[in-house]
């Protein structure tokens, strides 16, 4: 839930004319603003609001929101098992 | 700031149509998140105005400002950013240019060209417009020989040509260089190149030293005027001890005294009255034992440069009030220092805009710290003639502001006496920064209220038939340094003056007068017409006014000669006309 809400503010202030709705079905291929000046934005958003360092390799994938809002969970579950690991 | 919060920031956009603030940003690399930082940290010092950034091609810096016409743009500042691969792009991790030993000179050659290139693409633009410039910010790549511990000479002929730059371009008035040492403080130099994103996207910094590097940039646009009085308390902040206990001769400032930040304090203050700060004192203490103390050879501030003491046993409040009166400034441009915690909050609670700071009393980082916040409140590019005068001239003025009274009905008499002198200087020269500053803070003796941003300023006396007048005055008490300004245009059939301010310490010398009678003589024009609004505050402008026409004035005034050669008084000062420089 709060992954969600924080992802939801990060896109919205890359794309302020989307609404929640419009965000949560964002993707490069519905949001004629999501152009390659847009996405850098909106990666370094994301990695500065999660403190991650997304990998080069995964970048054209994180294509759309939802799969953003994956990538995120895989990441930060990750990060919550590497954690707890002595 | 976070990127996050820039875009929030950037996403309440004021309505089209209202005031803009239009920069262009140079710089060679993809400006994506330092633009947007720049765009919010500006809105953030602009809030009513629509901040619009504008900026070149990627790889170009030199071009993008060689292909801005600076007679075309109605920019409000430009803002250049500089990264050593604008300098040669061997210097840069995008190019693959090579590192070989043997490639070095012909860095250093290159770095010269590109330089000298550059400071004549930016220098173009002074006097058009406020120039912002950062200087390399981020590590020169590992391309020298030596290990990271030592530095290679050839990297240190690299940074002297660059600091020789700078200090080439900071000399030009009008431009402005974003401090390295503050820079340094703020961001560390590890955390500032992001590899990742200049390779993948050609933008070099990590997104904290683009906010960063933005907040300062923008801080350097706004400019933002100095604040201009000082007031100390001295027991326990000028000095260490108590005078009325210690005596004269037991207050101390010295190293073996354990008073050594007092002495720091001390010579602190008198770089600050060297460069135009009004340094006065509220002290509740003896009077007479205070001018002793001051008279010691060993102060290292001048019992001269204090002015006015308020030393009694009341409140300091009211010293300060007093002191204000004296140097005619509001409280938001001066800052009170005083040891004593109960005294300050006494003070700020009679001037909430005032600055009020608790002396550190044996808290040598804090007293660091205080220095250094002194020195960017007082902070200026240049001394101006006015700041070397202004104490005398406020002296001057208290003096003889009862002999002034005193001659209410013989003011004929006075005036003549006076042996008063007025150097005019006609032209438009934009880097008259006391102008401005008179324009923008003088409230009762001004035409309109209208302010102007540096490029407003710029911009207004570029265009055709504009002029810009400034009036200085001494008379046998004094200078007074530059008391009024006046601008105007002369269209050939019209003569038009959109704006005028003189200083209050120069009312009741009829200068007003004789800056008519000199637009008269000069432009030989039947009437003038003064874009006239009335304000809250500029009552002694409108009963100039009234005097001339007899009435009081419309929204638009217009003033004959012969209405004025009929009702002006006799006027008694020697004029002097300095060269005209295109007016």
């Amino acid at each position: 839930m709060e992954l969600d809400s924080r992802l939801v503010r990060c896109f919205a202030s890359v794309f302020p004319d989307l609404t929640t709705e419009q965000i949560k079905q964002a993707s490069g291929k519905t949001v004629p603003t999501w152009d390659s000046l847009a996405a850098v934005t909106l990666i370094a958003v994301v990695e500065q609001e999660f403190g991650i360092d997304v990998n080069p390799l995964d970048l054209g994938d994180l294509n759309s929101y939802s799969a953003m809002k994956d990538y995120l969970r895989h990441r930060l579950n990750g990060r919550m098992s590497e954690r707890s690991n002595p | 700031m976070k990127l996050l919060t820039a875009l929030d920031v950037l996403k309440q956009r004021l309505p089209e149509g209202g005031p803009v603030r239009e920069v262009f940003l140079a710089c060679g690399f993809t400006p994506i998140h330092l633009q947007t930082f720049l765009a919010a940290h500006l809105q953030l010092y602009f809030p009513t105005e629509r901040i619009e950034i504008t900026t070149g091609v990627y790889g170009d810096l030199v071009g993008n400002l060689e292909r801005l016409q600076p007679a075309a743009t109605r920019l409000s500042a430009l803002c250049v950013v500089i990264e050593w691969s604008d300098l040669d792009p061997r210097l840069g991790i995008r190019n693959l240019g090579g590192w070989d030993v043997s490639d070095i000179p012909d860095v250093l050659e290159s770095l010269h060209q590109h330089s000298q290139r550059l400071c004549q693409a930016i220098e173009r633009f002074c006097g058009t417009v406020p120039i912002s410039i950062s200087m390399p910010t981020l590590p020169i790549p590992p391309l020298f020989i030596s290990p990271l511990h030592q530095q290679h000479h050839h990297e240190l002929q690299l940074r002297e040509a660059v600091a020789s730059m700078a200090a080439s371009l900071s000399r030009n008035q009008g431009i402005r260089i974003v401090s390295s040492q503050r820079l340094d403080e703020l961001s560390p130099a590890l955390q500032r190149f992001d590899v990742k994103a200049e390779i993948l996207s050609g933008f070099p910094y990590s997104l904290d030293h683009a906010s960063t590097l933005a907040e300062l940039l923008a801080a350097t646009i706004r400019n933002a005027p100095p604040r201009k009085g000082l007031i100390t308390d001295l027991d326990g902040t000028l000095w260490s001890g108590i005078l009325g206990e210690a005596g004269v001769d037991g207050i101390c400032w010295e190293m073996d005294g354990r008073a050594h930040i007092h002495g720091l304090y001390q010579q602190f203050l008198a770089s600050l009255a060297s460069a135009g700060v009004l340094i006065a004192v509220a002290s509740r203490n003896d009077e007479a034992l205070v001018e002793q103390a001051l008279s010691r050879k060993d102060m290292l501030l001048k019992r001269d440069s204090l002015f006015p003491l308020e030393v009694h046993w009341g409140l300091k409040s009211e010293s300060v009030r007093r002191i204000l009166r004296t140097w005619n400034i509001g409280p938001d441009a001066v800052v009170f220092v005083d040891d004593s915690p109960m005294e300050v909050a006494e003070v700020h609670e009679a001037f909430p805009e005032m600055d009020c700071i608790v002396f550190p009393n044996n808290n040598y980082q804090a007293f660091w710290d205080l220095m250094r916040r002194l020195r960017n409140s007082f902070g200026k590019s240049t001394v101006s003639i006015e700041d070397s005068i202004r104490l005398q001239s406020i002296r001057t003025v208290a003096a003889i502001g009862q002999s002034l009274q005193d001659a209410e009905g013989r003011a004929d008499e006075f005036l003549k006496n006076a042996e008063a002198s007025i150097v005019f200087s006609l032209g438009r020269d934009v880097h008259d920064s006391r102008a401005l500053e008179l324009i923008n803070k003088t409230n009762q003796f001004n035409l309109n209220g209208k302010r102007f941003s540096e490029s407003d300023w710029i911009g207004y006396l570029n265009e055709p038939g504009a002029f810009l007048l400034t009036a200085n005055y001494e008379d046998k008490y004094g200078p007074l340094g530059k008391v009024s300004v006046l601008i105007g245009r002369d269209n050939g059939s019209l003569l038009t003056v959109d704006g005028w301010a003189m200083s209050c310490r120069a009312f009741s010398r009829r200068i007003e007068y004789q800056i008519l009678r000199y637009l008269f003589d000069v432009f030989r024009f039947e009437e003038i017409i003064f874009e006239y609004r009335k304000t809250d505050r500029n009552g002694p402008l409108q009963g100039f006014f009234a005097r001339l026409l007899q009435r009081p004035p419309d929204s638009v005034v217009r003033i004959s000669n012969r209405c004025f050669s009929q009702r002006a008084p006799s006027l008694y000062h020697r004029v002097e006309d300095t060269l005209r420089h295109g007016a």
